[in-house]
């Protein structure tokens, strides 16, 4: 048979009604407040990569070697409308390497081939020199070391392409292991909605 | 009768029915207790998980206008050319987090199932592996309930921080289920448990003063974890991701000193049952709290109380006094019951749990 | 041929004879006196480095020109402003369409020659501002290629305009109604005689001898070569600022070459040594430290 609750059990209904009800109205005022999530972006301002000024030094892979991620969540993108299309691209090519009988540098720059290289619009076939030519990085095969993005930097090339965190790849780690170990600071943890800073 | 009426009969009325049930709707009866909802949700849960592994992430693509016209533009370069559109992929894409939280649940659902239900140690070693290589080995340790204390003191103290749903959800879940049942969440849910459990194998007797002491320290841990959290973002520090002791196990890569201490606790938890989670979880401190409160709890014997004494050293956490389970140091290991000789009369399976009548 | 740094004149500042933002055209007239635009000011020095006036320009001055006459050109965006030896202003030239930035000036007969680094080609004008015609567009690319956003020609004796064409490393020689008459120059980022980089050579600068001096950015160099493309000189190796981009060049009567600093905002001017073999090429690369 059922018995008459206690004076204990009531209490414990009581308290834990009032403790649900209290997580649950924590709960909806942090719903509230959330706009969305913060994720970690670079502002290229800031890093070595990018920031003007900085040239003659070797690139940084920070972003590429402190991930904890097996293949960083950083990747090089390129801004199509601030490339130049050149023949010649200082960041798909090692220029410094010999040229070939094209009249093109014989080694490529990326050490993991990634930046994809094809003419685009009219071609000429008699002289590849008068196309232009688009460049896209395969973000499958980045892992963010910066060479092609310190080689684009100005004045060598039109800075179009720039280091970007892969939100659908970060963790978003409260601690991000690549922001603690950047020398420039050039991380910043930002609402999504917010435009990267010197993108 | 339903099985709700089944479960508000007195004790005795429910082993008379209950024995009086043919085989079959017996076993259909322990089946399908009322945890059916739990149980079901869970299952679907364990099915769906692995097509999280494979997805195409959703990319958001932007337009934008020429800032520069140095570089070719489109007309210049010809043959209809159009610039290919930036890509800007999203935060993990808003279904993969469902998927982690509809994981939680379930594991939640389904621990709670087997430790109160079904009250079967090895089923929950199994539920505690495949946790670990989940929210460890899959999720990488981020996010968890533990670290979830400081977004969520964040986003308390910082107007301009955007905390995600999700981390609010795996924050308020297992307390939610804390509330209800007790340390759920530290049975065969919780990664740094999960992998901690793995490793007990002759737990000693921690005196109950030292016990007592050594647990106010995970009090002063969580009073400075929510100290630096809540200072302005140029000092602000996560001090739990900092000293997450296992999370270099979970990702095979972490700063030294952190890969020290977590593998000394794990050499300490092979003689001290699970070290950090008694000791120094802050999220352990705030569970610990509510699940005095809980509606149900463990109860080492499956029905009928004997007071015989044979449970009182099983635990390896020192969760028990005066023969009764402690519901704010249970951890839900599920190892007390073989000791029970109700449970070994039942057979394997158990029924229904008692009601509010443990001590706290 | 080798050349030694003279001296440096001018420099970042707010003087009247520094630059605060910008420094990006120079010109010297037939008294050997050197003329700067950038900012929105024209300054004139002598090349001892004694400042001789300073004027404002309604615009920033992108390139300058001095005519025969004494007339002094500055090329702005959108506009070409003349101005007479002592600075006052005799007239302006606007074609928002054709004079988009213009980057070079140069002269041959009546004809003035301005280069629109926005449509990448350079346009013949006569005396009065009336446009003549195009030079460098009737090509597959539409113009001329310039990633760096600056083109720069200089126009000889014989009426044959030399462009740089960096985008193709090479310069290219046009007759003064747009023939294209030849082109020299090639891609090479390890022999100095060739142009590094994506877009190379950006600035040129004929010499009373007819040599071509060019420059050179990202590892910015000077370098001096033949009318047909022979490499005579490398100038300046380690005195320019690695950040300069589009350095301005202009050689006056005594063959000593002034180059723009577009990083220091400062003139550095070289002088020839070894005047006994100024007057015959050297071997390239004699005596000299070859860059990589």
């Amino acid at each position: 048979m059922n018995q008459k609750p206690t004076r204990r059990e009531v209490l414990g209904h009581a308290a834990r009604g009032a403790t649900v009800v209290g997580l649950g109205g924590l709960g909806f005022y942090l719903a509230r407040k959330a706009s969305g999530e913060s994720v970690w972006q670079i502002n290229c301002d800031k890093c070595v990569n990018s920031r003007l000024g900085a040239v003659g030094i070797e690139a940084c892979d920070l972003c590429a070697t402190e991930c904890v991620l097996a293949l960083s969540a950083v990747r090089a993108v390129n801004d199509h409308a601030k490339c130049g299309r050149c023949y010649i691209c200082p960041a798909y090519f090692d220029i410094k390497s010999a040229v070939d009988e094209e009249g093109l540098p014989s080694q490529k720059l990326c050490p993991r081939d990634a930046i994809k290289r094809k003419p685009i619009g009219w071609i000429d076939p008699d002289d590849p020199a008068n196309n232009f030519y688009e460049y896209t990085i395969d973000e499958k095969l980045c892992n963010g070391c910066g060479e092609c993005v310190m080689a684009c930097k100005e004045p060598a090339g039109l800075t179009s392409i720039r280091l970007a965190v892969r939100y659908d790849l970060c963790l978003d780690c409260n601690r991000c292991s690549i922001a603690i170990a950047c020398p420039d600071e050039a991380y910043v943890r930002e609402p999504f909605e917010k435009e990267e800073a010197g993108a | 009768m339903s099985a709700g009426e089944f479960h508000g009969l007195g004790r005795g009325a429910r082993r008379a029915r209950f024995d009086s049930c043919p085989p079959p709707l017996k076993r259909w009866a322990t089946r399908f207790s009322p945890s059916k909802g739990w149980g079901t949700c869970s299952l679907l849960a364990l099915c769906v998980w692995p097509l999280a592994l494979t997805a195409p992430a959703l990319a958001q693509q932007i337009d934008y206008v020429r800032p520069v016209d140095a570089a070719p533009s489109p007309e210049d370069i010809g043959e209809e050319y159009v610039l290919p559109v930036v890509q800007r992929p999203l935060p993990r894409p808003v279904w993969r987090e469902t998927v982690d939280a509809a994981v939680l649940l379930g594991a939640l659902g389904l621990c709670t199932w087997i430790v109160l239900w079904r009250r079967n140690r090895r089923e929950l070693v199994l539920l505690t592996i495949i946790c670990l290589l989940y929210f460890g080995a899959y999720r990488e340790g981020c996010i968890c309930p533990i670290g979830a204390i400081q977004n969520v003191v964040v986003a308390l103290t910082d107007p301009a921080y955007a905390i995600s749903y999700f981390a609010i959800v795996f924050f308020l879940l297992p307390l939610l289920l804390a509330v209800l049942f007790g340390r759920v969440f530290c049975g065969g849910v919780c990664p740094l448990g999960a992998i901690q459990e793995l490793v007990v194998l002759r737990p000693l007797r921690v005196p109950r003063v030292l016990d007592k002491v050594l647990g106010l320290f995970k009090w002063v841990y969580l009073a400075l974890a929510v100290w630096f959290a809540a200072r302005p973002a140029e000092t602000r520090e996560f001090v739990i991701c900092r000293f997450d002791p296992f999370v270099g196990f979970f990702r095979f890569t972490g700063p030294m000193h952190m890969m020290l201490i977590g593998a000394g606790l794990l050499v300490l938890g092979l003689f001290i049952g699970r070290p950090y989670c008694r000791y120094v979880c802050p999220y352990g401190a705030i569970l610990s709290l509510l699940s005095r409160i809980s509606w149900r709890g463990v109860t080492i014997t499956p029905d009928k109380e004997l007071d015989c004494g044979l449970c009182a050293a099983s635990c390896p956490y020192g969760a028990i006094k005066d023969l009764r389970a402690q519901k704010s140091s249970c951890l839900f290991c599920a190892r007390c019951f073989n000791t029970c000789p109700r449970h070994r009369v039942r057979g394997q399976t158990g029924t229904a749990p008692q009601g509010s009548s443990q001590s706290s | 041929m080798r050349y030694r740094r003279e001296r440096v004149i001018g420099g970042k500042g707010a003087d009247r004879g520094q630059f605060a933002e910008a420094l990006r055209g120079l010109a010297i007239d037939a008294q050997d006196r050197l003329y700067a635009v950038g900012d929105s000011k024209l300054v004139v020095f002598s090349l001892e480095g004694k400042l001789l006036g300073s004027w404002a320009t309604e615009r920033p001055g992108y390139s300058v020109a001095v005519a025969a006459a004494g007339t002094v050109y500055v090329g702005q965006p959108g506009q070409v402003q003349l101005f007479d030896p002592d600075g006052k202003l005799l007239d302006t030239w606007r074609d928002a369409d054709r004079m988009g930035l213009v980057t070079a000036i140069g002269f041959s007969g009546d004809s003035v020659f301005l280069a629109d680094a926005k449509d990448r080609c350079i346009r013949r004008y006569d005396q009065h501002g009336k446009y003549l015609g195009e030079i460098g567009r009737d090509n597959r690319m539409k113009g001329f290629l310039i990633p760096n956003r600056h083109l720069d020609f200089a126009v000889d004796a014989a009426g044959v305009i030399h462009a740089g064409n960096p985008g193709k490393h090479r310069v290219e020689q046009y007759s003064l109604d747009g023939r294209l008459l030849g082109h020299w120059g090639r891609f090479d980022g390890r022999d100095p005689a060739g142009f590094t980089g994506c877009c190379n050579p950006t600035n040129l600068a004929l010499t009373r001898r007819g040599h071509l001096v060019v420059t050179t950015k990202a590892e910015p160099l000077v370098k001096v070569y033949t009318i047909d493309g022979r490499l005579l000189a490398l100038v300046g190796q380690d005195d320019f600022d690695p950040n300069c981009k589009n350095m301005d060049v202009a050689v006056d009567s005594q063959g000593r070459i002034c180059v723009i600093d577009t990083a220091r905002l400062q003139i550095c001017v070289f002088a020839p040594v070894d005047s006994d073999s100024a007057t015959q090429p050297a071997q390239p690369g004699a005596g000299e430290t070859v860059r990589p």
